[in-house]
């Protein structure tokens, strides 16, 4: 959910090549533990959640503009290894159809990969002492948070943070444009003007759901779709297939 | 999902694009890629993206699909934009311009080149396990897209899905995703094993065309290369 696919051009040259060193680094780590007759069987397991994903992937969530990645359950399913590679095929044939930017697979693939390394260890802890369900959720909100940040942080950085944050000034003579707007504010101040009004008025601009405030609440509600969906496949894996969660607390 | 559809134009095109190497398509699709992200003057980023336009008209591929799913670019580049349009516009338009581009260039390229062919160009840079996962992904989505079609079909007649019962319709899509899954599950397992009685050892043999070059791989490498150049030398003029 978190994915935000980030296309070609926005990222400077140094941070995606950084990404690709990581995410090659992680692959081949990944890749160099499958060995022997567990590769016949992983490869195509392997294959069949990338899939997946992509089918995860196409469907909509109403009226919100994200969609599902579902990358956190695949990581409970798949191991945090295996999951990885799929992530990083997906986002490879993401790239092919436009959808995000083919420099941006590395980024793509760390944020989306950590998330479901990081929803498989958290579901392994918590699934010790709660329920698969409210473990699942919980893990799966956890995960989409970190990796929400992890991408927030991207976004700024390839903006510089001033540039990003709602309040700020964009004038290179700082000191002279706020003196100039407050000397033509003076200027042009009705008589029964009233600052403490003003400044409730003001105040009330932070209240409405614009801007940030609008991005924030969208991807909050994806993140809460998108944990409580996979809470509820977790709940039916283990109502009738309980071995799916196996990989988990392997019997 | 569209990949159905780009696969049918890839396989079934005709054009002097379908016939060129994949080998020079994607060399080309990168040197256009690298020209377009070096670019930092808007005219040259326009003139880029003229490009991969003129291209997919010559090529004759279905324009509405492909400029349908370049729409996407758009969306994702809209909070970037946003973020640069606080500097100036002009860096907003150059991120969009971009990103466009891009996604042009890269659909351009599976329109006009089936992506078997395109994984078998790139396993001259990734591992062999990476690109027998593109195969198994490739090959288990149509599969499974069916599946999924079949199932929503049924989720509806039986009265599955409410327009206003959001926790109904999430209850409802988990059951059948997790169906799906457990599809899923299954058909790994036949692929194993029928890859293992024809003897997979962890490589699919692929054939790979290099060559002999043709008139349209030359002009088409001449052409991407003298763009790159053309971009990155500061012209005064």
């Amino acid at each position: 959910m978190s994915h935000i696919h980030l296309p070609d051009g926005v990222i400077p040259p140094a941070w995606w090549i950084l990404g690709f060193v990581l995410c090659f680094a992680l692959l081949w780590l990944f890749t160099g533990r499958i060995k022997g007759d567990e590769l016949r069987r992983k490869i195509p397991f392997a294959g069949v959640i990338a899939a997946l994903m992509l089918i995860f992937m196409s469907v909509p969530l109403g009226f919100l503009p994200v969609h599902l990645s579902l990358a956190v359950l695949c990581g409970i399913l798949a191991g945090p290894g295996l999951s990885f590679i799929a992530i990083f095929v997906v986002n490879t044939i993401l790239a092919l159809m436009g959808h995000g930017g083919f420099t941006a697979i590395g980024i793509n693939t760390l944020l989306m990969g950590g998330e479901a390394i990081a929803g498989y260890y958290l579901f392994k802890i918590l699934s010790g002492r709660l329920s698969c369900t409210f473990s699942a959720i919980l893990s799966n909100i956890t995960a989409l948070l970190l990796s929400t940040a992890l991408m927030l942080i991207l976004v700024a950085s390839t903006a510089g943070l001033s540039e990003v944050l709602p309040f700020h000034d964009h004038g290179q003579n700082h000191g002279e444009e706020v003196h100039f707007a407050e000397s033509k504010q003076e200027e042009e101040l009705p008589e029964n003007y009233d600052e403490h009004k003003a400044a409730e008025a003001e105040g009330v601009k932070f209240l409405s759901i614009t801007g940030w405030s609008a991005v924030i609440m969208i991807i909050l509600s994806g993140i809460f779709i998108e944990s409580l969906l996979t809470g509820l496949i977790v709940n039916f894996f283990s109502k009738v297939r309980p071995d799916f969660l196996d990989i988990v607390h392997p019997t | 999902m569209h990949i159905a559809a780009v696969d049918h134009m890839a396989n079934n095109g005709d054009s002097f694009l379908h016939h060129a190497l994949p080998f020079t398509k994607v060399i080309m699709s990168f040197l256009f890629l690298a020209a377009l992200i070096f670019s930092n003057q808007i005219h040259k980023a326009v003139f880029l993206l003229v490009i991969p336009v003129a291209f997919i008209l010559l090529s004759g591929v279905n324009v509405r699909e492909i400029f349908h799913l370049a729409l996407y670019s758009i969306v994702f580049s809209l909070l970037f934009a946003l973020i640069q349009l606080q500097q100036s516009w002009t860096a907003a338009v150059m991120v969009m311009i971009k990103a466009l581009g891009a996604a042009l260039n890269m659909l351009l390229l599976i329109a006009t080149t089936p992506y078997t062919d395109i994984f078998a160009v790139f396993s001259h840079v990734l591992p062999g396990v990476i690109i027998d996962l593109f195969i198994f992904t490739y090959r288990s989505l149509f599969i499974l897209i069916d599946k999924l079609e079949d199932m929503v079909k049924s989720v509806r007649l039986r009265g599955g899905l409410h327009p206003m019962r959001l926790l109904f319709n999430l209850k409802n899509a988990a059951g059948a995703l997790g169906v799906m899954t457990i599809h899923a599950f299954d058909m790994s397992e036949r692929l194993y094993r029928i890859y293992s009685l024809r003897g997979y050892n962890g490589k699919i043999p692929i054939t790979r065309e290099w060559g002999p070059l043709r008139w349209v791989d030359i002009l088409l490498l001449l052409f991407s290369l003298i763009v790159l150049t053309g971009v990155l030398i500061p012209w005064k003029i």
